[in-house]
């Protein structure tokens, strides 16, 4: 039986990106076993956005930490990742959401983001299309952006690859083998494995992994549906947020963006023509001059929503096995500094941010739960 | 570019109009499509490629390609191919991606339909669906993406063969506009100029845009007749304007009356490349080989002699290796291949102004895909098809499919497969169609008799379920 020092399970942007600093830490012997193509579950179909304007302490410090890796890998990695830091302009539509928002802005100052208030004749310079009826003043931060998933996939694997780590894709987890306290192999329909560390990165999937081991994870999965159009030349390079509507356009020139639906818990990914419409009409209204684009294709992929809608990082009731979900829609921008810090938990036992600490299982059996207000589409 | 004078056709052209090419104002004919209004003012370059802005043209012609996308009233990634043009409309290349749309009002308005049977496509399989439920009082709503009714009859100027019922005798065109009046004498609701681009199963909704209007449509019953598209092969300088499907060439010829070339290259001896080649010939173009990759013509003996008896030289284990030109075809390069199919070094060149490719087509299954039909490749029917009852039922239920959505095979097997779908949705309707059913069933089975439906049973027999 092959034998790991750590077995991922999941082949996204988490489990590639844990195992990329497992790679730098030193870890010898890692495998990836992804059930079906390497970002098939939410990494490939998300909505591509990278922000740092979040509403609580460990979303920005997080994804400040985030940014500056996508810098760094946009400048490393063996293949181009498209990591572009076009802002996020975050519409505002009221006196009174622009004063939280102020609020929001000061936390993330004071945590070193540069995002700032600003007026309707700046969201004109940075946006001139944009339809400023209703609109008050904005939200922005220019070193927010956005990164092409798959071209980042890509460029992991690659990596990956040429560091020795295995690969496994188009393969199932069956079944674990454990003691009490510990899992000793991992069945897949293909193989079996042994391991020392056990990472369960799955995406939607993680919940019901962790209840085979024993555990539960307070997760829930939410269908949310994106469009692309087709190509245009380079118009718009900031993600631009209005209300639950978001939408950039990608480096390849398409439109990508989505909105919220209010939709129910589900395991369906069936695409409706309700959300067509609304992401539509509501595009239309702001950007009227994409009226006669047309949509190209349309997918929907989950949001894994933990109850706080912060991630669930790090240890789990079994020693050595580690989880990371619950990013809630926000998994893809995260990516970077989760990878980093999970892999600095099953190296070294412990986080390297102490905002990281608030973010481990038992904080919902503890009840200390952090509260998220910025989730969009 | 126009033709005159043809054996067969009559070109009706009366008034003029003028629209913008490029700021300059250019005269078309009204009820001609913006890419065949260019062909006749001896325009052929419609857009730049936006990696290594090569020029790019015509390919398919209805609607099927990318290849003919330009900037109209400001709008860009336009399908001129199945665009009617208009009195001073403006029209621009595209050098590359196309810009930021500069209107701002598209949508004019939103329309529902619920009609009992939704037809895509109004091809032989189409109209025939359409005609049989209509016949017995069944609300119908026909879609069409192309400006006329009739698919690819509308230019097939020769006799079908087969038996006498399925209009054996008599010219494509000719059973084009039996069945659209037939059509017309039923009522049959229909538009054309409609592209139906999705499905949604949550709500049952298909959505069509015609001109500015969303058509949203809650059928109970779809008949999917969407027929097929040429297949392009692999050879340098193939995205060369005037490089085109040789059904283009001959919705160009026959159906616009204009000259795809002076001087032309077939490439492919099957049935399409010979019976077009010989319609190319009537309409005065000349024919300067057909180039064939295997060691004999596959098309049959009849149509291959018309061409030799006008001297038309057919080259079997030939293929193009290249197109040449700057802006457009200019000459190809042949070559000659061994008994593997590959290329020896004896190389040829000929003088060409349009290389024709009737290399095979393949079915337009996209739609089918998109609703969750269950597809499976099988290269004897042209490519991805779903599988399907013997009532022509896919695995979603109420979604039947006629014609070379199916498989690709010829119009006769097209008509009888339209009607069977339609008869299969009577059946489910509660109309007693038993009679009529097998009649029809045995005389499907009679046109597939022959030895060339060998190979098209056998990939039948491979999406077949119950």
């Amino acid at each position: 039986m092959k034998s790991y020092d750590v077995v991922v399970v999941g082949g996204g942007i988490i489990g590639l990106a844990t195992a990329y600093y497992l790679v730098k830490n030193g870890v010898r012997k890692i495998a990836i076993i992804e059930k079906e193509y390497i970002g098939s579950g939410s990494t490939g179909r998300c909505g591509t956005g990278i922000r740092q304007q979040f509403t609580t302490k460990e979303h920005i410090v997080l994804m400040r930490e985030s940014v500056k890796i996508w810098r760094l890998w946009e400048e490393i990695l063996p293949k181009p990742i498209h990591f572009r830091q076009g802002g996020y302009l975050w519409l505002l539509r009221s006196e009174e959401e622009d004063n939280e928002y102020r609020k929001y802005v000061a936390l993330q100052n004071l945590f070193g983001v540069d995002s700032r208030i600003i007026s309707k004749d700046e969201i004109k310079e940075i946006v001139p299309d944009i339809n400023l009826e209703g609109i008050f003043g904005a939200s922005w931060c220019p070193s927010d952006g956005s990164a092409y998933p798959q071209d980042v996939l890509d460029s992991l694997e690659m990596f990956l690859k040429s560091h020795g780590v295995d690969i496994f894709d188009y393969e199932s987890v069956v079944d674990f083998k454990k003691t009490s306290d510990r899992v000793i192999s991992i069945k897949t329909d293909k193989d079996e494995y042994a391991l020392d560390n056990l990472l369960i990165a799955a995406g939607y999937a993680t919940k019901s992994l962790a209840n085979k081991l024993g555990f539960d994870i307070p997760v829930k999965n939410y269908r949310h549906q994106i469009v692309v159009s087709e190509p245009l030349k380079i118009f718009l390079s900031p993600m631009v947020v209005d209300r639950s509507l978001y939408f950039t356009q990608t480096y390849r020139g398409r439109i990508i963006g989505g909105t919220d639906t209010n939709e129910e818990e589900t395991d369906d990914l069936t695409l409706t023509y309700n959300f067509l419409q609304k992401f539509s009409s509501e595009l239309v209204s702001v950007f009227s001059k994409l009226s006669s684009v047309r949509l190209m294709r349309h997918w929907s992929g989950f949001y894994v929503v933990s109850p706080d809608k912060h991630p669930i990082l790090g240890p789990t009731p079994l020693k050595n096995v580690f989880i990371g979900t619950g990013y809630s829609g926000h998994g893809f921008m995260l990516g970077p500094i989760v990878g980093k810090l999970l892999a600095h938990y099953i190296t070294y036992g412990m986080f390297f941010l102490e905002e990281a600490n608030h973010l481990t299982l038992d904080r919902f059996e503890k009840g200390m739960l952090i509260q998220e207000k910025a989730v969009i589409g | 570019m126009e033709i005159f004078e043809h054996p067969i056709l009559r070109f009706e052209r009366k008034s003029k109009i003028t629209f913008f090419f490029e700021g300059n104002p250019v005269e078309a004919y009204p009820q001609e499509t913006v890419a065949m209004a260019l062909y006749r003012n001896g325009i052929n370059v419609f857009s730049y490629s936006p990696k290594l802005h090569r020029p790019r043209g015509l390919f398919c012609a209805i609607g099927k390609c990318s290849s003919c996308l330009m900037e109209v009233n400001g709008i860009p990634n336009v399908r001129t191919c199945i665009l009617n043009v208009q009195e001073g409309m403006k029209v621009k290349r595209q050098n590359g991606l196309g810009d930021l749309p500069k209107t701002s009002e598209f949508l004019k308005s939103e329309k529902e339909y619920s009609p009992t049977v939704l037809v895509i496509g109004s091809g032989p399989a189409g109209l025939m669906a359409s005609i049989t439920l209509k016949e017995k009082g069944v609300d119908v709503l026909l879609i069409e993406q192309n400006p006329n009714l009739g698919g690819q009859l509308i230019k097939q100027t020769h006799k079908f063969f087969g038996s006498q019922k399925e209009k054996a005798g008599t010219r494509g065109i000719e059973i084009a506009n039996e069945l659209v009046k037939e059509l017309n004498s039923l009522d049959v609701n229909y538009f054309t100029n409609t592209t139906l681009f999705s499905f949604y199963p949550r709500e049952n909704v298909f959505l069509a845009f015609k001109d500015n209007e969303l058509l949203k449509i809650f059928p109970k019953f779809v008949v999917f007749a969407t027929g097929a598209s040429e297949k392009m092969i692999p050879f340098e300088g193939n995205d060369l304007p005037n490089v085109m499907g040789a059904g283009a060439a001959q919705t160009l010829v026959n159906v616009y009356g204009i000259k795809v070339g002076t001087n032309v290259l077939m490439v492919g001896a099957g049935n399409v490349g010979l019976i077009v080649s010989y319609q190319l010939l009537q309409a005065g173009i000349n024919v300067k080989a057909v180039v064939e990759a295997s060691d004999k013509i596959g098309g049959y003996f009849v149509h291959a002699a018309k061409l030799t008896r006008f001297g038309v030289p057919i080259y079997t284990r030939t293929t193009i290796k290249k197109a040449v030109g700057v802006d457009k075809v200019e000459k190809a390069i042949l070559v000659e291949l061994d008994e593997n199919f590959n290329e020896t070094s004896k190389e040829f060149e000929i003088d060409v102004d349009a290389i024709l490719l009737s290399v095979g087509l393949q079915p337009s299954y996209q739609l089918l895909a998109q609703a969750g039909c269950e597809m499976k490749y099988i290269p004897s029917l042209g490519g991805y098809v779903p599988l399907r009852s013997k009532e022509l039922e896919t695995s979603v239920k109420n979604f039947y499919i006629a014609g070379d959505v199916g498989g690709i095979e010829e119009a006769s097997t097209a008509m009888l497969e339209g009607k069977l779908a339609s008869l299969s949705i009577l059946k489910k309707l509660g109309f007693d169609v038993e009679k009529e059913k097998e009649a029809l069933e045995l005389d499907l089975a009679k046109l597939r008799s022959t030895p060339f439906s060998k190979k098209i049973l056998q990939g039948l027999k491979e999406v077949a379920y119950e």
